[in-house]
């Protein structure tokens, strides 16, 4: 019974002439603008406008100064001299030859670091390079060895050629 | 009957040259399917050109299909084969000191180490760092180096960045008279100026000392990477029939599988 009074209370008080409205027209709520969110809250980031003027006492960041390079000093003109010169010259000089400026054992090959190290010490062992760089040889030893392990034990060692 | 006439100047060096290759005379007369290139041969004696005569170079050696991935991968052999990389980084076991424990195991309350020259430490060993020398040396398969070649000198030819002339002498030991002559016959900055043996004239020699752009070679030394470094190719006749019949000697030789075969430095 209470709850079909309340109901009946709640008929009498609405008043259909008198409707909640947000805007008459929508072309007047987008004229008014865009709904602010957020009020007061300041935004430091700079979104547009020019740059800030910066004070020339601060100190810049260093930057080394630019030094092109000569393309045409006598070793760059030239790069690449004598490479076909067993094409175009002596058949029997092959370009492996002309590696005057490189050490002895790294002439011509390529390999891991494991491979050249080996390669140095065949050459070497029987030469004054043990007794002239005693340390620098026992380094090498040991690093010899060192390869060895981790090369064969912890790395893919590739298929065998049995 | 073009190509008769075409390799009269090749055949006699051709044959001097190429004693076992006796097939070659006989295989090169036969192309008459293959237009000669025919070139003016021009002068250095004055500024102003002078076309002195016509010469046909062999199409094999200046009308290849101009390959620029074999370009490039000569370009590529040339910058890479010699280049070693001296960049070098201490190990742990190589860094100076750290033999010793720096405390004990337990009982500080300190992270427990064993040496100060280990990778997580300050001033320690580097584990994976360059280590030298590492070398960067490969070889390219015969054949494409002579492609290369080949290519290079046709795409230089079809781009008229070739001039033929007679020889390299040139009547004053200025250099102002070679940068004239560059400039009126729009030569191109760079020249690279190629006779047939290394002793070059002494007035070329002299003027194109002080000019750093401006070089001579002698044949043997031709290389992909200069004739593009270059704008442009002047060679003497001689020059060009010493590459002619070298390039030619290279495509018809007998022994091809064995200039094939995989490089093995103790076998060169």
């Amino acid at each position: 019974m209470s709850f079909v009074s309340s109901i009946v209370n709640g008929l009498k008080a609405w008043n259909p002439l008198k409707v909640p409205v947000r805007f008459r027209y929508h072309s007047e709520k987008i004229a008014k603008g865009p709904t602010i969110r957020r009020y007061g809250f300041d935004d430091n980031i700079l979104q547009k406008g020019p740059l800030p003027k910066v004070d020339p006492s601060y100190k810049k960041l260093p930057m080394p100064e630019y030094r092109p390079k000569d393309a045409w000093s006598t070793k760059r003109a030239l790069f690449g001299q004598n490479d076909y010169i067993d094409i175009l010259g002596n058949d029997k000089l092959h370009p492996t030859k002309t590696l005057y400026n490189l050490p002895s054992w790294v002439r011509g090959v390529s390999g891991n670091e494991f491979q050249m190290l080996i390669r140095k010490k065949k050459i070497f062992h029987h030469r004054a390079y043990p007794i002239n760089r005693p340390t620098k040889w026992n380094e090498l030893n040991k690093r010899i060895i060192y390869l060895y392990k981790f090369m064969n034990r912890h790395t893919r060692t590739g298929f065998s050629k049995q | 009957m073009l190509c008769s006439n075409l390799l009269k100047s090749n055949l006699k060096q051709l044959s001097n040259c190429l004693k076992s290759y006796s097939n070659v005379a006989a295989v090169e007369g036969q192309k008459h399917y293959l237009k000669p290139r025919q070139v003016w041969i021009e002068n250095l004696d004055t500024i102003d050109e002078k076309k002195l005569g016509l010469i046909d170079l062999h199409p094999d050696v200046f009308a290849a299909n101009p390959r620029i991935d074999i370009i490039h991968q000569n370009v590529r052999w040339q910058s890479l084969y010699r280049y070693v990389s001296f960049a070098h980084t201490k190990v742990r076991s190589e860094v100076r000191g750290g033999g010793r424990k720096p405390w004990p195991q337990k009982g500080m309350g300190k992270s427990r180490h064993s040496s100060i020259r280990s990778p997580m430490w300050r001033g320690g060993g580097i584990i994976h760092g360059p280590r030298s020398p590492t070398s960067h040396f490969y070889m390219l398969p015969f054949y494409t180096r002579v492609l290369g070649l080949t290519s290079t000198l046709s795409v230089k030819l079809a781009q008229d960045d070739l001039h033929i002339v007679k020889n390299l002498d040139i009547p004053t030991e200025e250099s102002s008279f070679m940068q004239e002559l560059v400039k009126s016959r729009n030569w191109g900055p760079s020249v690279l100026f190629v006779d047939e043996v290394d002793i070059m004239p002494r007035n070329i020699t002299v003027a194109t000392d002080e000019i750093k752009h401006m070089n001579l070679m002698p044949a043997y030394s031709l290389n992909v990477h200069s004739m593009l470094k270059y704008d442009t190719l002047v060679m003497t006749e001689a020059a060009v029939n010493r590459v002619i019949s070298k390039l030619l000697e290279a495509l018809n030789r007998n022994d091809g599988n064995a200039a094939m075969e995989k490089f093995k430095l103790d076998q060169v």
